[in-house]
Formats: C-alpha cells, structure tokens, sequence
C-alpha cells in the first residue's frame, strides 16, 4: 500500500503538471479539492480518471462513486488496490 | 470569468413557460416577434447592465460607432428575444428551415468507432442543433445546467427522446465528469460550449476579436486527454423562420505536447468562433465581461 500511495503521487504530480508541489509535501491525507487541500478541480479528476485507466486498468463503472473516491490520494489508492487489473 | 454570475438559466418561471408554449401553438411566431421587440427589450434595456456590455462589444469589438452600436445593441437583444421564442417555438411543435454546411464532417466521425466532441458557443441559437444534428448510430450527450427550470428540461426530453440524445446535467458531485468519459469511452459524442465555465475556472487566454479573453480549459483538456476529434458546431439564425448550422473540424497536432495539443485546439475553436461572430455580430449572447480590458 505504501508503494502504491508513493506511486500514486508522482503519477499524478506528472500528470497535472503540479511542479510547485515537492513529493514530500503531497499528503496522503489531504483534500484533493479545495483550497484546504492540494487545490485540484474538476479538470484535473478527468486526468486522474485516465491516468487510472492506463496504469491500472480500472474503469470506474458508478459515476456517483466518484466523489468518495477521489478525497485523497489514499482513498484512490485503496479503490485502485481493491479493482486493479494490472 | 465573469460568468460566475450567470444563472445559466433561461428567464421566467414554469407557469411564464407554459403559458408561451401553449400561446406559441396558435399564434404565428411573428407577431410573439414583434411584441418582445416594442414591449419587452426597451424595458430589458433600462433595467439590464446587459445594454452596457452589448454596446461596448459593438463599439470596441466590432469596431462600430456610437450610433450604430446603440441601434445594434436593441437589434442584438431583439434576436435574443427571437431566439429565446423560437425555442419555445420548437417545444410547441412548429418546424424551421434548417440548412447545414459541412454535415459530411459529422456523418464520417458518426460512422467512426471512436467518440468525439461537439463544441458550441452561445451565439446563434445552439438548441436547433440538438434535433437537427443527431446519428441513429451514435448517441449524442448534451452537457446542460443542472438549475434549468424544469419546464425546459421537460420539454428538451420530450424533443430529444426520438433523437438518440442524452443530457448530462453539470452536478457539484462531479458525476458529470465520469458520464462524459464513460460516453467518449464507448465512443459516443459528447456536446459542449467551449465559451463559459462550468465548475473548474482554468482557463487558456486568446486573442478573440482583437483582445485578450479567457476560455475555459475543461472542453479542450477533454478532447485531447483522449486524442479525441473535435467539431465547432454554431447554429445561425438567418431569417424569421431558418437557421444554418456550420459543421467545422477544428484540428490539432496529436503527436504535439499535450500543451501543444490544447494551445492548437483551443486556437482553432477561437479563430472559428471570431470568423462566425464578424460574420454575424448581432448574435452575440454573451452578456457579461467577456474581455480583459
């Protein structure tokens, strides 16, 4: 799990082109959304959908689970550990 | 991005709505015409800051004088007003000549397995669209406000059920999102404005009628997430009774950066929209500050 979060990070550092963001202040923890949080918005949960598609297979199938699912890094990486396909 | 303040929501109530539907099914549309044009757009110019923001983009956008940009200002809130009832028109069920240039660009990515995008823009009157350029092939997703008032949404569904096409209401949950990429996903079309926000404020600037303006991000980060094909689709009113849909394939570089890729694409989208704005002025529907100055 450890390993996927690290991945996760640095997979949506580069997709989202988010420079000014040093690793090791992306926490896992914080809000994805929101100006409490890292600051992404709706554009950039189309990135994550794709980048979620192409590295790991997972299409995701209710558009209502969206919401709980992109939180945070670590409810991302706890939906990819449980539907991954590769 | 001064869009924030738009309701996104055509004016009046369900009752207003009814009432003019029921009205539009036994009066020619011409004389609901001439009424909103004595009656109703003198008023709407008094009381609306809309006058101010349509004469400004006559005279420093278009280049018109005093004169002649006060006289088109009424003309373009009187177009508005035919607009706003001949949509009502169509839920009525009364026909409008329509006529399309480039129809073949949408009939070939029709026949394509891949999804692609539609984008509009709020000039013309894009609503025409929706029953007129339609696939039995592939089903057609409309991105609509999710505030609309109900009467319109129910008539939309009731003229859109024959015509393979689905609306995705704009929701704070972000379900949108996964709808429109689960449609593009299973190759169908998805349809946009590429000219206001919706939910995320990225912008990319251009250069639009000799001014610096901001468009939104979102329409043109989805077309080429996915390398997606992209038609400009703007829908022209050319007489009391006819439009003209131009169908035009906007291209861009896929093997470009993705940068790149939304730097093109959204360039064309904007040297379309401009040639269709000096082509027909008055139909200018963006009624607030569209440009940094």
């Amino acid at each position: 799990m450890e390993q996927l979060i690290k991945d996760l990070k640095l997979q949506i550092k580069n997709a989202l082109n988010l420079e000014e963001l040093p690793l090791e202040e992306f926490d896992e923890n914080a809000p994805l959304f929101g100006d409490e949080g890292i600051g992404l918005d709706s554009i950039d949960i189309l990135e994550i959908i794709v980048l979620l598609e192409k590295e790991y297979g997972i299409r995701l199938a209710n558009p209502k689970e969206g919401k709980a699912i992109f939180q945070s890094v670590k409810t991302i990486a706890e939906y990819v550990q449980a539907n991954r396909k590769k | 991005m001064a869009n924030e303040k738009w309701a996104g929501t055509t004016y009046g109530n369900e009752w207003m709505h009814k009432w003019l539907i029921c009205l539009l099914r036994y009066i020619d549309t011409r004389i609901l015409y001439l009424f909103v044009a004595v009656f109703i757009i003198p008023v709407c110019l008094v009381l609306n800051p809309s006058r101010g923001i349509a004469y400004r983009y006559f005279r420093k956008r278009i280049g018109y004088g005093r004169l002649k940009s006060a006289w088109k200002t009424y003309v373009n809130h009187c177009l508005f007003g035919q607009v706003v009832v001949d949509k009502f028109a169509m839920y009525a069920g009364k026909k409008f000549n329509i006529e399309i240039e480039g129809q073949e660009h949408f009939l070939e990515l029709a026949t394509r397995e891949e999804g692609f995008l539609l984008l509009s823009a709020h000039i013309g009157n894009y609503e025409i669209a929706g029953y007129t350029l339609t696939s039995k092939a592939k089903r057609l997703n409309a991105l609509v406000f999710a505030g609309e008032k109900a009467s319109v949404m129910r008539n939309r569904d009731k003229m859109f059920a024959d015509t393979n096409t689905n609306m995705i209401a704009i929701s704070p949950d972000m379900s949108h999102l996964f709808e429109i990429d689960q449609a593009l996903q299973v190759g169908e079309i998805v349809s946009m404005p590429g000219d206001r926000f919706n939910g995320s404020t990225k912008c990319i600037e251009h250069n639009f009628l000799g001014a610096k303006a901001k468009f939104p991000l979102g329409p043109f980060s989805v077309a080429t997430l996915r390398g997606l094909d992209v038609l400009a689709v703007n829908v022209m009113k050319t007489s009391l009774t006819s439009y003209k849909i131009y169908v035009t394939p906007l291209h861009y570089d896929k093997e470009a950066s993705r940068q790149g890729q939304i730097k093109q694409l959204s360039g064309a989208y904007v040297a379309e929209l401009e040639k269709r704005v000096r082509q027909y002025p008055t139909q200018w529907y963006n009624y607030f500050e569209f440009w940094q100055e």
